[in-house]
Parts: structure tokens; sequence; C-alpha cells
């Protein structure tokens, strides 16, 4: 029998997904015709969190493109990006790849990180994580809920609302900010740790804590010059300094009293 | 500041910052150890722009390295919230440590 091939895309039927044969193949390939289909390329889908702001085609391009280049990875359920790439039109630091795998998956980042940069010459930075530890931290960790606040990911996926206070785990995420208040760090080890507080202390009110709600409320208590500074990483005289560290106390004091 | 001005700065850094490190490496969460081995990173380098300032000589290293094992165990001790193992790692992360500053 003559081999008769031809390339269509699935569409989406009421009830099943469906091919249609093409108008001039149809009475080669007639209703009876016994025939085999086979899956050359998957499709390569863009879930965008809610408050992720549409990219540009190039950026949306480069991620369908990283999404499919980690296809090969079996292990993975889900691939998340995140961070500045996202939040930032240009002056992103690097391309944050969260690879979620059914389990704990030895040496998975390394290799999913030497794949990525040997395709796209590109600086990424590539964590994995089992879904397992994902939902606990999750729950548990607000620094990790702030991440996820923006993301795209190849699948669909929601942030589940419950939470619970993990006190260890929060004292943990606060020994930066106190040591922030007698060790002469740089400018930008004050940014961190008065994000960090904010999202710890919104996480334990159970308000919103997005990178740019964090952003106003860093802004509105320390005033824009300063946040511009300690953001860049630029130099702040001794009063800017009493000035953070006056607003790290009053923080670590307000969620101190939390905890 | 002379030497015996800056040892204590220096130790109470160090202290520090590894006492971040030793955090990431015991918090069972591989997610976040990277991310609080920075921390510890960033605190070091804070810690060796002090070291830099001086001509150590063995008997401050000696000193230095007894000051710093002294602060670090007492920070492991006061966080309760790091895992009990943090203990074991201390002399192998001092070490690691006094070296990257040529005080070993």
């Amino acid at each position: 029998m003559q081999e008769l091939t031809f390339k269509k895309k699935v569409s989406k039927g009421s009830r099943f997904n469906q091919i249609y044969v093409p108008k001039h193949l149809e009475n080669e390939i007639s209703a009876g015709d016994e025939v085999e289909v086979r899956l050359i390329r998957k499709k390569t889908e863009l879930y965008y969190s809610k408050s992720a702001k549409k990219l540009s085609v190039f950026k949306e391009n480069l991620i369908k493109g990283v999404f499919a280049s980690l296809k090969e990875f079996k292990e993975v359920s889900k691939i998340f990006l995140i961070g500045s790439f996202l939040l930032e039109k240009i002056d992103f630091r690097d391309i944050d790849i969260i690879l979620v795998a059914k389990k704990e998956t030895k040496g998975l980042s390394e290799k999913a990180y030497n794949k990525l940069i040997n395709k796209f010459n590109l600086k990424f930075h590539v964590i994995s994580i089992s879904e397992q530890k994902l939902s606990h931290l999750l729950s548990i960790c607000p620094v990790t809920r702030s991440m996820f606040s923006t993301y795209i990911s190849n699948k669909e996926f929601v942030v589940d609302k419950n939470t619970s206070i993990d006190k260890k785990h929060l004292q943990f995420l606060l020994m930066l900010p106190e040591d922030a208040l007698e060790l002469d760090l740089s400018s930008r080890m004050f940014y961190d740790s008065l994000r960090r507080l904010i999202v710890v202390e919104r996480f334990l009110e159970n308000k919103p804590f997005g990178f740019n709600i964090v952003k106003s409320e860093l802004i509105k208590s320390i005033g824009q010059k300063l946040h511009e500074k300690i953001k860049n990483s630029r130099s702040v005289s001794e009063k800017s300094i009493a000035v953070l560290r006056q607003e790290i106390m009053s923080k670590l004091a307000v969620i101190n009293g939390m905890i | 500041m002379g030497k015996n001005g800056d040892i204590d700065p220096l130790t109470n850094i160090m202290s520090k910052a590894l006492r971040h490190k030793i955090g990431s490496i015991v918090n069972e969460n591989e997610f976040y150890a990277e991310k609080y081995a920075k921390d510890a990173e960033n605190i070091m380098n804070e810690a060796e722009r002090i070291a830099e300032r001086q001509n150590w000589n063995r008997d401050d290293k000696a000193v230095i390295k007894e000051k710093l094992r002294k602060k670090l165990h007492k920070e492991l001790e006061e966080k309760d919230f790091i895992d009990n193992r943090k203990f074991s790692l201390m002399d192998e992360e001092i070490a690691k440590a006094l070296e990257a500053f040529n005080l070993l």
C-alpha cells in the first residue's frame, strides 16, 4: 500500500479532540480506513499566574523553548519560571527556573542547568524540588509563597490558600534581619532583610505579598531614594543605615509579637 | 584600628556568617540551602574586609581560631531552631573559613 502521511494539529472537539483529513487527501483516506496517529511534537503552553504581566513575544518564545528543552526530563512534573525575568523588562539578573519532580531526584538541577546553558547561552538558575516538599513549603514559608506569587509555568497551577505557622522556619528566616541590626553589611543586604520582613509580616497577617505590594510598602517606609540605593547595592550614609535599622527593629518587634 | 581591635569584630562577623552557612547545610530544605549559603557568603565578604587590614602572625591566627570557635558555639547554641547536627560541622566550617582568609 502507498505510504500516505500528513501533518495536522489536533483540534478541540465538543466531546473528543480531533484531527481532520486534509481536503486534497479525502479520496485517499476515507471513512472506514485504518490509520495510525503519531505524536511528533507536544505543544508548549504557558500558564501565567494572576499577577504575572504579559511578556513580549521574544521572552515568551524563549520560555517556550526552555520548557520544550526540559521535556526530556521525564521525572519533572511541572516547570516554573519565576523572579526578575518576569518582573523586570530588561534589568533581570538571571532566569530562575524551578523544576518540580514527582520525587527527589539527585543531580536533576545540574543536568537541566547544563542542558539550558549549552542550548541558550544565557544565565540560568535552576532549582529542583519534589512535589511533596514544594507543597509543604508553600504552606509554611512566606518567602516561597512570595516567589510563587508571580510565575509562568508549563501546566496549570494554583497555590493552595491554606497556610500554617512553623515557628522554627520563621525564626530561620529572621536570622539575616536580626544580624543586620549589628553587622556592617552591604546596603543590598538591608534591602533583602527588609523585603523578607515585609513578606513575613504580611504572611502572618494573612495579607497578600506579591513583589509590587512589598515594593510599595518598602518605598512607603524608607522613601523612594533610599529604596533605589539599597536595591542597587549603592553605598548609603550612616544616617540612612540608622533609618534602615530602625525599620528592621520595629518590624522584628511586630513579627516576634505574632509568632 | 590595631590587630587586637580587629580580632573581635572579625570573629563576630565570621561567627555569624558561619552560623548562616551551617544553618543552610543542616536545613533539610535544599530549596533554601543556596539562599542561606548566599547570606553567609555576603556576611563573610564583610569579614574579609577586616581580615585583609592586618598582617596576622601565627599567634594572632591561634587567637582568632580560638575566639571564633567559642563565639560560633555560642551563636549555634542560642539558635535552637537550627538542627543539632550543627555542632558536628563546626570544626570543618571554621577550618574552611580560616583557610579562605589565609588565617589557618
